[in-house]
Formats: C-alpha cells, structure tokens, sequence
C-alpha cells in the first residue's frame, strides 16, 4: 500500500477569530488528482493558504501531514522544497528581479535540498526552453521581471509553467481557472496535464466546473461552509454544475 | 557643468540599518550652456535607520537650454524606518528643463510569501527585490565592483528582516 503524499485530519483553521474550516478531511494519494469545488466564501483559498503556509492563518486543531511529514511544522520555503507548489490565484509582481533569475534560484534551492547539483544560467535555459513553448509563453518573458506587465491569462500561464520547471510532488492550484478565455484555458490544462505522473498528485480548486472537462479529476469534493459535504467522482462535478451547490446542501441535511 | 554641453552624473545607492542616520544627496551646477545632469538615488531604510537624500539642482542666468532629470527612490524594511527627501531646484533661466521623480516603497508581504513559495528563504526573497531596486544604479558600475556592492549589500541588510 502506497504512502499518501497529503493527509488531512479533521483540520479547524480561522482568520483574525473567525471560523473558516470545520473539520477537513482529505487523502491524497500518488498519482490522483482531486478536484475541490465550492461556492465563495466556503473556504477553498483558505485551505490553499494554509496548506502552502501562508501567514495570518490559525490553525485550531487538526492535524495535516505531507509524505509522512508533519506540514504545518514547516516554513513555507521548507514545504516548497520538499515539492510543495501553489499556483496562485492572483500571481504578485516582482518589479525589478529577474524571472529567470528568479525561477533558476527556486529550482537551485530544490535541487541543493534533493542533493543535486545546481544549473548554471545557460544549462537552466536550455532547459526551459521546451517548456516555454509548452506553455506557448514569448521567450522575451525570460527577459522580463516577475510577472511584470504580464495579462492575466500570460501569468496564469506563467505559474503553470513554473510548475513545470520545479516538478512537484503536489501541485495545488488556486483557482488557475478564473479570468481565462477558453483558449488560455486549454493551454493552461494541457500543460497541467503533462505534468500528472504516477509518483506526483494535484489538487485543483476551482469554482466552476468547465476546467474539469480538460483536467478530469479522479476525485471530487464539495466544500460549502468550510466542510467537505460530499465526495464523488468526476460525475459530482458534472451534477453540480446542472443542479447548483444548494442541491448538494439540502441532500446532506436531509439525507434519503 | 562649467562648459557648454558638459554632462554631470550621480547614482547612489544608501543603506542603513539598526540606528543609523544617512544625509546623502549631490549638487549640480549648471552654468554653461546645453548643459546636461541626471540624478538617480536610491535609499534603503532598514531596522531604525533613517535616510535622508538632500539634492540641489542650480540652473543659473546664463545655463541656456539646460536639461536636469531627478530620480529618488526610497524603500523601507519593515515599520521603524524612515526616509526623507529634500529636493532643492534653483532655476534663473527659463529654457531650463528640470524633472523630479520621486517614491517610496516597502516590500509586500505577498511578494515574500510568493518568493518563499517557490523555495526561497525571506532573506534572500529580500536581498533579491533589494538588487532589482538597486539595478539602475549597479547597472553604472564596472563589473567587479557591482558584484561587491551587491555582496556588501546583503551583509548590511543581514537580519534586517524578521
């Protein structure tokens, strides 16, 4: 039996003395993808902020443990070098740093962390190379600063193709969907698609349903209010979208 | 600037930290005529220090078609910093062509947590923001000594963050 890469148990986290998460449970294992659905304010960026060790967040009890590991014990920087990667919902702008310099220090840090030898600026670009077009980003963004002067679709773009250059074990993405044309979109999930293997895992969380035809989810779990009301496979996502969140509300307080 | 087109150029970069008081700044002089100056200064405020820039820009009567451009930038490292501008324009022509620019900033929390999200440590996420602020002024100097200055850069700001 393989070793789960996340676990969560009964996780309660709030902000500022506000509840936000009521007692998460989740279990992922390798080679899944889950897919985390929910209406606004259910607490599906919260979950993503704490998972990457956003500050601000309390953790009221519960526990979360990441390939044996307990997560929440660790800085962010730790958890991202153990393979940890947040696609952003919205991705910030460095103004001033270099985004290659910035990506080849990232993957430098991962590497030094695994034991590996660090890439030197022309092995770094070499490498980068494929996945630029991958990602159908302009080889001018090697050049530019952090997500500077990026649209919207172009850093979506931009945080997937990081994902690729750092390869992570578990890729949660934060809504990757919202504020992209359909054209972004299936852009964006081929290349999130490329990167599902049998040893990694990804967990998408997404307000709409539509991203889902393109990165079928093996998984499905519904979050209203902070709690995981129902899990089902891709069909749930499907049921959804045709019947509304209240749908799923209502069945699960009055169960048939 | 004494000659016709003569050309003055100022970069600094000024960096305090603990309680450390900085009163840093140029004068430039414009007295012949199509005379040129650019200024570009770039404070950084860390712990209690504080930082004051003092520029003065003199175009006197006879500096015809003078051009002076000012660039003042502050950045401060947490809450218990300051900086301070004191831009001086003295023009006496009136084909004289002064600009001043000026900001202040801080570094967001957002942009530390994207960087630590990535693998990179909260001092190094510092250092590196800190160099792309510095870069117009790195950008001036030979090779060698740039390489220095950014060294001496991170170890002056060496638990400047908490």
């Amino acid at each position: 039996m393989k070793e789960p890469i996340l676990e969560i148990k009964d996780l309660n986290a709030g902000v500022e003395g506000k509840q936000i998460l009521k007692g998460i449970n989740l279990t992922i294992y390798p080679g899944e993808v889950h897919a985390v659905m929910g209406p606004n304010g259910s607490g599906k960026s919260t979950l993503a902020a704490i998972l990457a060790g956003r500050k601000g967040y309390d953790v009221t009890s519960g526990r979360v443990s990441y390939q044996g590991k307990d997560l929440l014990d660790l800085d962010p920087e730790e958890r991202a070098r153990e393979g940890l990667f947040l696609a952003f919902q919205y991705p910030v702008e460095i103004p001033g740093v270099n985004s290659t310099y910035f990506l080849k220090s990232a993957l430098n840090e991962i590497r030094k962390h695994k034991g590996q030898t660090e890439l030197d600026a022309m092995e770094f670009i070499a490498l980068v190379k494929d996945k630029i077009q991958l990602l159908e980003l302009k080889e001018d963004l090697l050049r530019r600063s952090v997500n500077e002067g990026f649209s919207g679709g172009e850093k979506k773009r931009n945080e997937i193709f990081q994902m690729a250059v750092l390869e992570p074990r578990l890729a949660i993405l934060d809504e990757t969907d919202s504020g992209l044309d359909i054209d972004a979109l299936k852009v964006v999930s081929n290349g999130v698609n490329k990167l599902r293997g049998a040893d990694n895992a990804q967990l998408v969380i997404t307000h709409y349903q539509r991203l889902l035809n393109y990165i079928v989810p093996d998984f499905v779990h519904v979050l209203v209010d902070g709690r995981i009301v129902r899990t089902g496979g891709k069909q749930l996502a499907l049921d959804l979208e045709e019947k509304g969140y209240d749908w799923v509300v209502k069945e699960e307080v009055a169960p048939a | 600037m004494l000659g016709d087109n003569s050309v003055g150029e100022f970069y600094s970069v000024a960096v305090t930290n603990n309680y450390q008081q900085a009163d840093t700044g140029t004068k430039m002089v414009h007295i012949g005529k199509h005379t040129r100056s650019t200024i570009v200064s770039k404070g950084i405020s860390a712990g209690h220090g504080q930082n004051s820039y003092r520029g003065l820009v003199k175009i006197q009567k006879g500096a015809a078609n003078a051009r002076n451009f000012s660039q003042c930038d502050s950045l401060l490292l947490g809450n218990k910093c300051g900086a301070h501008t004191f831009p001086y324009i003295e023009v006496k022509n009136t084909s004289a062509r002064v600009e001043h620019e000026a900001s202040t900033s801080k570094i967001g929390d957002d942009q530390i947590f994207y960087c630590n999200q990535r693998g990179l440590a909260t001092q190094d996420a510092v250092n590196m923001i800190v160099n792309g602020f510095c870069k117009e002024v790195f950008r001036e100097l030979p090779m060698e000594f740039a390489v220095e200055a950014q060294k001496l850069l991170g170890v002056s700001l060496e638990g400047s963050v908490g």
